[in-house]
């Protein structure tokens, strides 16, 4: 048997909230959580999980401690009437007071894609349900996880006429909600973790990268900039290929942005994603296929279905790539020559992509 | 809480769209650089400072927004996207003002996008009673609408006149109206109020005048619907317009707001120009400008009588004496403790004294003014080409006209108060600009204001040649405004809703 770790193991803690100080008016989140662990260890604090892993990463690889705490919390419905002026004036100050919600740099990015990819007539209308698919994957997904906000599934119909009814290019059904939520994991270094688990999973790679705050002001308003750097450099420090990955969990904040995404990511060629969804998803079994290989994005509902407690999301995702690779998923365990996947990364943000974190898991190779 | 620091930054930068431009590489920013991200060290120093105001933009994209924030709730529904400047080498966000977004109106993005845009100085969220009122410029309309584009260029002065007088003028309405009988009145959109119109007047007077904004040495706002108590409208028309030499973010402009109800522009006209002919004052032009959003009471209610005339709107002369339009040949002033209309501090809206407004105070102090400037000049009324005076509503002006002898053809041009409504501090002004409009060379205008409280003050001014050389700079004239077929005209309660603003 093996021996357990204790909380008094931890050497370090890393905490995530992206606003609690502004929607719960807690400055100083690590003296609150010295209360709660009794622990008078390092603290610091993240905007997102994925900072805060991969801050952990660095640390450990350092030699500086070997078993930290890595988590996040956000409690966004304590300032329900004020959230949405919050989201915006942090994420896109000058578009926010230009007039800007936090829907509209979604909206744009869309219109941008549609006219840089000269999508038309029946294109467009492909293009459209394709963004509903993506929507109801995620709702269906989540029907099969009991930590996800929302546990039920939606039609494309559904998602097409909410988008009606606010005459909008992107509705109700579109966006992820605003949510509550607590995340942590625990990271040791190798020979921690192997005394404390027969079945490891290794943060193989790790890289950010940061854009403009303001949207309209970056090169290319049809992608995300830096997601293609993050994605390169942790793949450059893996050794991997974009397709050694078959779990995704990407920040699908908008359907939008799950569609520009799987471009931004190497999986598919710029203005092509779309396809490949509708394509997918028009007899949906349960992956995305994309040049003959299958990818299966968001198994945990996404940010749409799971939730988005922007500060705690991050856990989730990797909390999911995690179990998908421990083969300890449940009814939405996904297989790979029947067998649990052996690489899988997740995609966070802050802000609208003006950061982008992608973290790639990876498990010993079955024997 | 909006006396922070970022209040102030947003406006500086926001007002007038300030950016910066590498003199070495070229790439543009929006909001003010000192280096360029691409040239590094070697551009410190090297960067121009540029700026937007003046400029068109593209709308490159756009949606629509129905669910705002939560401070931009009273805007309803707007179009919002991304503007590009200069090709596309600067992009902003804006939104899309003075349209009318029903619940239900299908706006069609591709019609939109792609057309030019010009930047327009409005408030920019709602904010509560007590706080700074946040302004920018990151709003913006077609340019194929109401609201055309202009560019501002800078002439150089040719001539000095031996007495001084106007060099420049300008007029903005909002592109709103409400229609009652026969009675057409400016609106503001709910983004507008007297600042936002004191700024449009002066800058399209300038555009008008050719005149750099940097030899303003003064300028005078009057209004009695400033949003504020204690703030003048001077400052930030100073700021945002550039006036007096610019220092830091300090402007070499004397500033100040002027209260005397409708006659708190067109009493400092004898000012200014006695300003700009003092050797020593070292002011070349002082600006003059009148702006209201004329405020009453809601109809039915103690004061309400007056909501059936009131208008939207500004006017902004320019003062100087080289390239002048109109000389200034004499004035005279009166004055009396007449209260005939009013408004406590506090209050949200003017009383009036009913009867008592016309014969003891209107007719009274017009009539004197207008004779005593004639007696003084010996003229008679035949002796002039047109005559103005104050318009709070279409009877009083004709009235007096015909009082003072002065026939249908010398006053029919200056009466606008059929098309705008009782612009209060702009109203009589706006009569000048309207004939200004289509004056000849060595005419005479006799105007007489009207200021409730009560006085009159009578100018008579002698065009010249320039009026009509000027003329050709000016889109936006009186006529423009009045008869232009973007015109959107709303009911009562959207009218008293737009009026209350954000």
């Amino acid at each position: 048997m093996k021996k357990l770790g204790e909380r008094k193991d931890l050497e370090a803690c890393y905490l995530s909230d992206c606003f609690l100080p502004i929607t719960n008016k807690l400055g100083l989140e690590e003296g609150f959580l010295s209360e709660l662990t009794e622990l008078h260890v390092p603290m610091e604090v993240t905007r997102s999980v994925s900072a805060a892993l991969l801050t952990a990463c660095h640390a450990i690889q350092a030699g500086v401690c070997n078993t930290v705490l890595v988590g996040g919390i956000e409690k966004m419905t304590d300032r329900w009437d004020k959230i949405r002026d919050d989201l915006m004036l942090l994420e896109d100050p000058w578009s926010y007071y230009a007039g800007g919600t936090p829907e509209t740099n979604h909206e744009l990015m869309l219109r941008a894609y549609i006219k840089k990819y000269g999508i038309t007539g029946e294109n467009l209308d492909k293009l459209n349900v394709a963004l509903a698919q993506v929507s109801v994957k995620n709702h269906a997904n989540a029907t099969k996880n009991k930590y996800a906000q929302f546990q039920r599934t939606i039609t494309v119909d559904q998602v097409l006429s909410a988008r009606k009814a606010a005459q909008k290019p992107l509705g109700l059904y579109d966006f992820a909600p605003v949510s509550d939520g607590a995340s942590a994991l625990i990271l040791t270094s190798e020979a921690v973790a192997k005394k404390l688990t027969a079945k490891p999973v290794y943060v193989m790679g790790y890289s950010s990268a940061t854009d403009y705050l303001n949207f309209p002001a970056r090169d290319d308003l049809t992608h995300f900039a830096a997601t293609k750097i993050a994605m390169k450099n942790a793949l450059k420090m893996t050794g991997k290929t974009p397709w050694d990955l078959q779990v995704v969990e990407l920040y699908d904040q908008s359907t939008v942005m799950e569609l520009v995404s799987l471009e931004d990511l190497g999986f598919c060629e710029p203005g092509t994603a779309w396809k490949s969804i509708n394509e997918s998803c028009s007899d949906y079994k349960g992956y995305y296929e994309i040049n003959g290989n299958q990818l299966f994005v968001n198994m945990n509902g996404g940010l749409k279905a799971d939730g988005n407690p922007l500060g705690a999301t991050g856990g989730a995702q990797i909390f999911e790539v995690f179990r998908q690779l421990r083969g300890e998923a449940g009814d939405r365990q996904v297989k790979s020559d029947q067998k649990p996947p052996q690489f899988g990364c997740a995609l966070e943000f802050e802000g609208f992509g003006t950061k982008a974190y992608v973290s790639i898991l990876g498990r010993e190779k079955d024997e | 809480m909006s006396s922070e620091p970022i209040e102030r930054r947003v406006s500086y930068l926001g007002d007038r769209l300030k950016a910066s431009r590498c003199k070495i590489c070229g790439k543009e920013y929006f909001e003010v650089r000192d280096y360029c991200g691409n040239c590094g060290r070697k551009s410190f120093g090297k960067m121009a400072s540029i700026d937007l105001f003046y400029e068109k933009g593209k709308l490159e994209l756009c949606t629509l927004v129905k669910e705002p924030t939560n401070k931009f709730m009273k805007l309803g529904s707007y179009v919002y996207g991304i503007v590009s400047f200069h090709n596309g080498k600067i992009r902003v966000s804006g939104r899309l003002t003075d349209r009318i977004v029903n619940n239900g109106d299908a706006v069609d993005f591709s019609s939109l996008e792609g057309r030019e845009v010009v930047p327009r100085f409005r408030r920019r969220y709602s904010v509560g009673r007590s706080d700074v009122v946040p302004t920018i410029s990151l709003a913006f309309t077609l340019a194929d609408e109401y609201y055309p584009h202009q560019e501002y260029t800078v002439v150089k002065p040719s001539k000095e006149y031996d007495v001084p007088g106007i060099v420049g003028y300008g007029v903005y309405t909002s592109r709103f109206r409400i229609k009652e009988g026969s009675l057409e009145r400016s609106v503001p959109f709910i983004d507008e109020d007297a600042v936002t119109a004191a700024v449009e007047a002066g800058k399209i007077a300038l555009i008008h005048s050719g005149v750099d904004s940097s030899l303003v040495g003064k300028i005078y706002v009057g209004s009695e619907s400033n949003p504020y108590a204690v703030k003048p409208i001077a400052s930030k028309v100073a700021q945002v317009l550039k006036l007096g030499e610019e220092d830091g973010d300090v402007q070499g402009v004397d500033a100040v707001d002027t209260e005397f109800a409708c006659k708190a522009a067109s009493s400092m006209f004898k000012d200014a120009a006695s300003l700009v002919n003092y050797p020593q004052s070292g002011v070349q032009y002082a600006m003059v400008i009148g702006a209201d959003n004329s405020q009453a009471a809601p109809r039915g209610c103690p004061g309400g009588e007056l909501d059936v005339f009131v208008g939207y709107g500004g006017s902004a002369f320019i003062f100087g004496k080289y390239d002048v339009i109109a000389e200034i040949e004499g004035w005279y002033s009166c004055t009396s403790d007449t209260p005939d209309f009013w408004r406590r501090d506090g209050e949200l809206f003017p009383m009036h004294g009913g009867r008592f407004t016309g014969d003891p105070a209107y007719f009274k102090h017009v009539r004197k003014a207008t004779t005593k400037l004639m007696e003084r000049l010996n003229l008679q009324a035949g002796d002039v080409d047109y005559f103005v005076t104050h318009q709070p509503n279409p009877q009083f002006p004709v009235k007096v006209a015909k009082q003072l002898g002065f026939k249908d053809e010398q006053y029919a041009v200056s009466l606008q108060v059929n098309k705008f409504g009782n612009t209060y501090s702009g109203c009589s002004p706006v009569g000048l600009a309207a004939v200004l409009d289509v004056a000849k060379p060595e005419e005479r205008i006799l105007i007489t204001s009207y200021g409730s409280g009560a006085g009159s003050d009578a100018y008579l001014l002698r065009t010249t040649s320039q009026l009509v050389d000027k003329r050709q700079r000016q889109k936006l004239n009186v006529k423009f405004q009045a008869e232009n077929p973007f015109l959107e005209y709303v009911d009562y309660t959207t009218y008293r809703r737009l009026k209350l603003g954000m």
